[in-house]
């Protein structure tokens, strides 16, 4: 059973275009250094520069292509192009190219394109490395990859640690800018909420560059009625649980890198692996994206046998019928085998992973945490899980999820979790507690609610614009989760009245088997129901965002009411493909049509790696 | 009308020359034109008088004058000259003054008389000296060409973007040349010299010898040479008092004349206008003025004064101490209209309209002829451009009169060249007024562009009128008003007798927030005249704080730069910020400004925990943070040190900072990872093998894998291992091992922490059923059910679950039931479940 959207659903807009921008851009610049040249591509941009641009295109520009890695290069060209992220190690290595040149007397044009800017402390390190008037620099302002049509990445998986965790901004100017291009091509958006520092920020900054570039979006009829912009660190939970929803299971095992999955040989059923794109366009795949792993083999086995009749229709064919036949239907039908027998696979194979790992255990004691009863059985179960080794980063995951719910850890289980997890996986693990502390993902609770009163002290000096951002110490103090009360007042968990159907969802909680509403698409809900925040002050309170909620609604007549039901969602800091299905199953209940624009896609296990300390 | 046509002077069958006052001139010069250097800009522009120029027989004692005035003659700037001797003066196209001196140096002042910059035409002119100068002008924007005392020139296309050419020599020059001017063809100047009857072309490769087509013979020397204003025409005058005009190619003659007059001519400039067939050429002697061109009769006028002529787009200014007149050739659609008898349509429509107003029928007559003809369209065209080329409102008013009256009889005439035309030409009125003094002709006019002229009117400073046209033309205010009240705040901050409020308060009471205006630029402005105050204050206007940053860092507030920087959440400005901050402050001063930025602070951390570490340090101590030093030195433990001992005494440092900080988890941790490094490393002396770097967990798993039990216990028993732990490991190690007899013997030698499903878990997972069927044996009743259905013995599992009564156990049986084999045991469960139910 597939979803089908309501008659009324509003169009998508064309987000090709942004692919073709990207791609003439980057074509222009590398044109700017005319000749024959070797391009070194780093590795975090393959994957985007192969959805936007095929190699052929570039060999027209390009002679040879290289990763950059750590070790030396070895290109005979006379010209080197670097394509690479604005990062101080991707400097340095550019600098020991440089420098080994110089060495060896050898002169060649060098140039640097940053991706989707240059940020001036990497000019400085070229510049101590003394390669600065070697080297030219350029820009490839490419920071919207359409993965979907309703899914536009910023590929910037950094983005979640540089700033929950470094309070590091700079990626929020780079953000400001890739609104303010969706406004120039799509129109400027009526209706703007959000909540978060970051959010607000990105949001102010945002509005500056329009005000400074007047009158271009002026007179322009809005495309997207709605924008809402969110930080991760409003709702970590509904990240660090694990996905039961097809396209969020499969995420989870087998890691969607840029809209495509490797599927490796135990699902391709063949000594191969093979490369799948997982968007839309594959028809199998789009069915069954947004459904509860539950209904997936059901529906997939179905197909099958849809599919075998097809097949089967050919018997009773005369030859007329056979030649249209073979030449109209076969081909569609052999595609479709194909995706089939992929996703089958697929299936397969994450159920055996699935039930190795004591998935059912896992999953109740998710919701366990999430109602928030037999929490001693819970730390129970996450310390054996911890001393069987069962997965360092799993176990890390369960910690986070029972801080966050239970406001952070008693203090006798959080040294003796930490305790036995150091003892697990090795001590440096201890910058890895620090850093969670840090980003309050993995807290201690503290004695007594004395703490309200510095609370509210901090959180208004986190407001004040001037004095502006907190330090360290206030700000893990201030991320206080109160996700129970929370969940109480905006109803996560739902009440089952007997099963909670799966087949047929009936609220968002169905992407968690109907234990819980993420906390992140409520709110959205919430807000775009009373359009605004209006209501909802206990909840923005709870969230410690008091002054971090903002409504932006401007009177304007031109936005057509089809436009008016286009919501496009911001997530800063990446969102989970659960958060995605549940949003697209809140559209097709309202008639509403969501575009979800994220700074990556991510899940639990990258939330942790984000925070993980390893060895280098 | 025959009096209007009064001052028209035939030319040959086909064109008229006329001249008319534009001004009389009220400047009061003390002496005569002829004792100055004078330079006149086109366009309109302003006239620059050099007096008491450096004559032999003037005392040197007297320094000269320079003074600078506009075209009606009222003065804009006088001040006293004191460099060294001047040879040549010329306007740029930017109306800026060169004053080319005898070294060499170009001197160049604004309009009104301030210096602005100077720059040298190169060593070899400064050594021969400067015996002749021209300043021209090509498409790149104004040259110097300059004829040395050693008969060489040198020239530069543009003094802009400074690029000194030195021409070939000339084989045979001995004396300077009877004359010669700078030639522009092809984007490339050239220069044309006389000497005696030869011509020579220098362009920046060679010198060759020219002769101009259909030259009269019996010429000895040339006296004089014009290049036109587009460069496209020539002409050379004669020691024969012949002309010779044509192209500046020297390929096609155009025509020539005789005048008879051999003596040298003052001045010799062309006077045509642009897409005219007629080329006529002005001559001027002392008293004398001639126009001539393709025609056996030249116009001639007598000079009373002393004059000067300045060549223009169209025609010929001519200024003397009392008068400033304009000659050009009358324009086609007012030769039209005006030549006696025409019967043009324009003519007739202009007769039509003045009959009308007397309220004589005859006014139906004129235009009846037009209609029928169907020349109206053309008739009120002709009218409209006829305004155009008129110099007196009145004329003007009356033509576009005719052309509004002719309307009426047009059905679709289209307004806009109308409209357009009443808009220039009040704007032309504008500027031509004494006060304001451009003279500028319509074609000029469309030549030059509003923009250029508003440009003007700002380096004039007439700021209201320039505001004035903006809003009247009604131009956009990015390009129009804003733009120009950018510029008169500059102006205004260079007002030193005004205090810093008051002029902060003036200016953004004009300005407001105009948009296109940059509050900056204007503070830079004033920081560049030394009001450091004013220009904080100016950009306390500037909305985008972004824009403050770079004069603030230049003014040297960089603390305030910060603050703006962060205000603007661009982080790649705090860098920039921070980096000036760095050299600027000692180091302690910059890190307490960085504790009170933590966005800055953040923000450098970051650059540090990449490119310098140590900083990194310095600012956890600075800060007392210890937690993040301690953090920091575990980090070292690992990354930074190689040797086991570095590694250790980096865990103390980290194991002290933690205490420190309070942390006393942490730092129990770090010493206990001492206390294993230290063992791990004896472990590897002692048994060969990889121990280092294992966690705690793995060490005792690893000791057990090879066989030490001893050893491991003893680990266990040092670190504390909780029971649980143990048992899981030494379980999961035995189970690997698959030494099943240990196991055994280790499940009995207490009571399991962990109870007995684990070992039933890990035996099936070795496959190892016989095993796993032991120890379900032993597993507690809640969980035996479990454990049965483990080694796969679904009947006992069934008997158990009924025993217990349990529909949990009994379902999940149930669920292990498959097929045929398990029928009968499925039977069972379910009579047990019914059974259940009735009771």
């Amino acid at each position: 059973m597939a979803f089908p959207h309501r008659p009324d659903a509003p169009e998508l807009p064309d987000f090709s275009m942004l692919k073709r921008l990207a791609r003439d851009q980057l074509i222009y610049l590398l044109e700017q250094l005319p000749g024959k040249k070797d391009l070194f591509i780093e590795a975090d941009l393959m994957s985007p520069l192969d959805r936007i641009a095929n190699v052929s295109i570039l060999k027209h520009e390009v002679d040879k292509l290289y990763k950059v890695e750590k070790k030396p290069a070895f290109s005979s060209s006379e010209q080197l192009c670097f394509l690479v992220r604005p990062r101080i190690k991707n400097m340095r290595y550019i600098a020991s190219l440089v420098n080994a040149d110089k060495v060896a007397g050898r002169t060649r044009k060098y140039k640097v394109i940053f991706s989707p800017q240059k940020f001036y402390a990497c000019e400085m390190v070229l510049e101590e490395e003394g390669v600065y008037g070697d080297v030219s620099c350029d820009e490839w302002a490419f920071s919207l990859l359409p993965l979907d049509v309703d899914l536009l990445s910023m590929e910037l998986p950094e983005f979640f640690r540089d700033y929950f965790l470094e309070g590091d901004q700079r990626w929020i100017n780079t953000l400001a800018q890739a609104l303010h291009l969706l406004s120039t091509l799509y129109g400027p958006f009526p209706n703007c909420y959000g909540i978060g520092r970051c959010a607000k920020m990105s949001y102010e900054l945002w509005k500056r560059l329009e005000e400074e570039e007047d009158g271009e979006t002026k007179g322009r009829r809005p495309e997207i009625g709605h924008i809402f912009l969110l930080d991760r660190d409003m709702d970590f939970v509904t990240a660090l649980c694990s996905q039961v929803v097809y396209e969020g299971l499969v995420d989870d095992t087998f890691r969607i890198k840029c809209g495509s999955v490797d599927f490796g040989p135990e699902v391709t059923s063949s000594d191969k692996s093979l490369k799948v794109l997982l968007n839309a366009e594959d028809k199998v795949f789009n069915e069954i994206r947004n459904e509860h792993f539950s209904n997936v083999f059901g529906f997939l086995s179905q197909k099958a046998r849809n599919l075998q009749a097809q097949y089967d229709r050919r018997r009773g064919m005369d030859i007329k019928q056979m030649k249209n036949f073979v030449s109209q239907e076969l081909k569609g039908l052999k595609q479709e085998h194909r995706l089939l027998s992929l996703h089958i696979g697929a299936c397969e194979s994450i159920m055996k992973k699935k039930t190795k790992q004591d998935f059912q255990e896992l999953i109740k004691t998710e919701h366990a945490l999430l109602e928030g009863f037999n929490i001693r059985e819970s730390t129970n179960y996450i310390e054996e899980h911890i001393d069987r080794q069962v997965s360092p980063i799993e176990s890390l995951r369960l910690m986070c999820l029972l801080s966050i719910t239970e406001n952070g850890l008693i203090p006798k289980d959080y040294r003796s979790l930490k305790t036995q997890y150091l003892q697990s996986y090795g001590p440096e693990h201890l910058l890895t507690f620090s850093n969670l502390r840090r980003a309050g993902l993995l807290t201690e609770q503290a004695p007594g609610d004395t703490l309200t009163a510095v609370e509210s002290k901090v959180s208004k000096l986190v407001t004040d614009k001037a004095a502006g951002k907190i330090t360290d110490a206030f700000s893990s103090l201030a991320k206080r989760s109160n996700f129970r009360a929370i969940s109480k007042k905006l109803n996560l968990i739902p009440r089952v009245d007997g099963e909670y159907d799966l087949k047929v969802p009936r609220d968002m909680a169905y992407v968690f088997s109907g234990a819980y509403v993420p906390l992140s698409c409520r709110i959205i809900e919430q807000v775009l129901e009373r359009r605004g925040w209006q209501g909802l002050d206990e909840v923005v309170r709870l969230l410690n965002c008091s002054e971090l909620a903002f409504t932006d609604m401007t009177k304007d007549d031109k936005a057509s009411s089809e436009s008016l039901r286009l919501i496009l969602v911001v997530f800063l800091g990446g969102c989970t493909f659960s958060e995605i299905s549940a949003l697209r199953f809140l559209g097709r209940e309202k008639g509403y049509r969501f575009i979800f624009l994220t700074t990556a896609v991510t899940n639990s296990a990258r939330l942790m790696e984000a925070m993980s300390e390893v060895k280098a | 009308m025959d009096c209007y046509t009064a001052n028209w002077n035939p030319l040959g069958d086909s064109a008229f020359y006329r001249k008319y006052e534009l001004y009389s001139m009220d400047w009061d010069l003390k002496e005569e034109l002829r004792d100055c250097l004078v330079a006149a800009a086109p366009y309109g522009g302003p006239i620059a008088l050099l007096r008491n120029p450096w004559r032999k027989e003037k005392p040197a004692s007297a320094r000269p004058v320079l003074e600078i005035y506009s075209a009606s003659g009222v003065p804009l700037a006088s001040l006293l000259w004191k460099s060294g001797p001047v040879v040549s003066l010329g306007w740029s196209a930017e109306e800026e003054l060169l004053c080319v001196q005898e070294d060499g140096v170009v001197l160049v002042y604004g309009l009104h008389g301030d210096f602005r910059r100077h720059f040298s035409m190169g060593n070899e002119v400064l050594q021969n000296r400067v015996l002749d100068a021209r300043i021209f002008h090509t498409e790149f924007g104004s040259g110097v060409a300059i004829l040395t005392g050693a008969h060489r020139f040198t020239l530069s296309a543009n003094v802009g973007d400074l690029k000194l050419r030195r021409m070939p020599e000339v084989p045979g020059l001995q004396s300077a040349p009877s004359c010669w001017t700078a030639l522009c063809q092809d984007r490339v100047a050239h220069i044309l010299l006389a000497v005696g009857p030869d011509l020579y072309l220098l362009d920046h490769a060679a010198c060759s010898a020219v002769t101009p087509p259909g030259l009269a013979p019996g010429v000895s020397s040339f006296l004089q040479m014009a290049v036109s204003f587009t460069y496209r025409h020539l002409a050379l005058f004669t020691d024969t008092g012949y002309i010779w005009m044509g192209t500046a190619s020297l390929k096609e003659k155009l025509c020539e004349f005789n005048c008879n007059i051999r003596a040298p001519p003052k001045q010799m400039v062309w006077c045509s206008r642009p897409r005219s067939k007629e080329k006529a050429v002005v001559v001027a002697w002392e008293r004398r003025l001639m126009v001539v061109g393709d025609a056996p009769e030249s116009i001639q006028f007598v000079l009373d004064e002393d004059s000067y002529l300045v060549p223009e787009l169209d025609g010929v200014r001519v200024f003397s101490r009392s008068t400033h007149e304009f000659l050009h050739e009358v324009p086609v659609a007012s030769e039209e209209i005006f030549k006696i008898a025409s019967m043009a349509p324009g003519a007739l429509l202009l007769e039509a309209q003045k009959e009308y107003e007397k309220e004589s029928q005859k006014a139906d007559e004129y235009l009846r002829e037009i209609q029928e003809l169907g020349q109206l369209p053309q008739a009120v065209q002709q009218c409209i451009e006829a305004a155009g080329h008129e110099h007196w409102p009145d004329m003007q008013k009356s033509l576009l009169r005719a052309a509004s009256f002719g309307k009426c009889f047009l059905d679709r005439f289209p307004p806009d060249s109308f409209v357009r035309m009443c808009q220039d030409l009040r704007v032309l009125n504008a500027v031509r007024d004494y006060h304001i003094g451009i003279p500028l002709t319509y074609s000029q006019y469309k030549q030059l562009t509003i923009q250029v002229l508003l440009d003007r009117l700002v380096l004039r400073r007439l700021y209201p009128l320039a505001i004035q046209i903006c809003e009247y033309l009604r131009l956009p205010e990015v390009q129009g008003v804003s733009r120009i009240l950018a510029h008169w705040a500059c102006y205004k901050v260079q007002q030193k007798d005004v205090s810093d409020e008051d002029v902060a308060r003036a200016i953004n009471q004009k300005l407001g927030d105009t948009p296109g205006v940059s509050y900056s630029d204007i503070a830079a402005r004033a920081y560049g005249c030394g009001r450091t105050e004013l220009a904080i204050k100016l950009l306390e206007y500037e909305p985008r704080s972004g824009e403050q940053v770079p004069l603030l860092l230049k003014m040297k507030r960089s603390k305030l730069a910060l603050s703006k920087a962060i205000e603007s959440g661009d982080t790649d400005l705090v860098f920039t910020v921070l980096l000036h901050l760095k050299n600027e402050l000692n180091r302690g001063d910059f890190f307490m400004t960085l504790r009170n930025q933590p966005m800055a602070l953040s923000l450098y951390r970051q650059f540090c925990k990449h490119q310098e570490l140590e900083t990194l340090k310095d600012l956890y101590n600075q800060d007392d943070n210890h937690q993040e030093l301690g953090s920091f030195h575990i980090r070292a433990s690992y990354a930074a040190e190689e040797r086991i001992e570095g590694r250790v005494a980096a865990l103390q440092t980290a194991a002290d900072a933690f205490y420190k900080a309070k942390n006393e988890f942490a730092a129990k941790a770090t010493e206990d990872q001492m206390r294993l490094l230290r063992l791990q490393r004896r472990l590897e002396d002692e048994l060969g093998g990889r121990f280092l770097d294992l966690s705690l967990h793995d060490t005792v798993t690893t000791l057990i894998l090879s066989g030490q039990n001893k050893r491991a216990e003893q680990l266990a028993r040092d670190f504390r291992i909780p029971d649980k732990r143990l048992w899981w490991l030494k379980l999961t190690a035995l189970a690997d091992l698959e030494d099943w007899e240990e196991l055994e013997k280790f499940s009995k030698s207490k009571k399991s922490p962990i109870g007995y499903l684990p070992f039933v878990e890990i035996c099936m997972k070795q496959h190892n059923k016989y095993e796993a069927k032991k120890y379900a044996s032993r597993v507690g009743p809640e969980q035996k059910v479990k454990a049965l259905l483990l080694v796969g013995d679904v009947a006992q599992a069934a008997d158990v679950a009924i025993e217990h009564r349990n529909e949990a156990e009994m379902s999940l049986v149930l669920s292990h039931c498959t097929g045929a084999t398990d029928g009968a045991t499925a039977d069972k469960i379910q009579r047990a479940r019914a059974q259940a139910q009735k009771k």
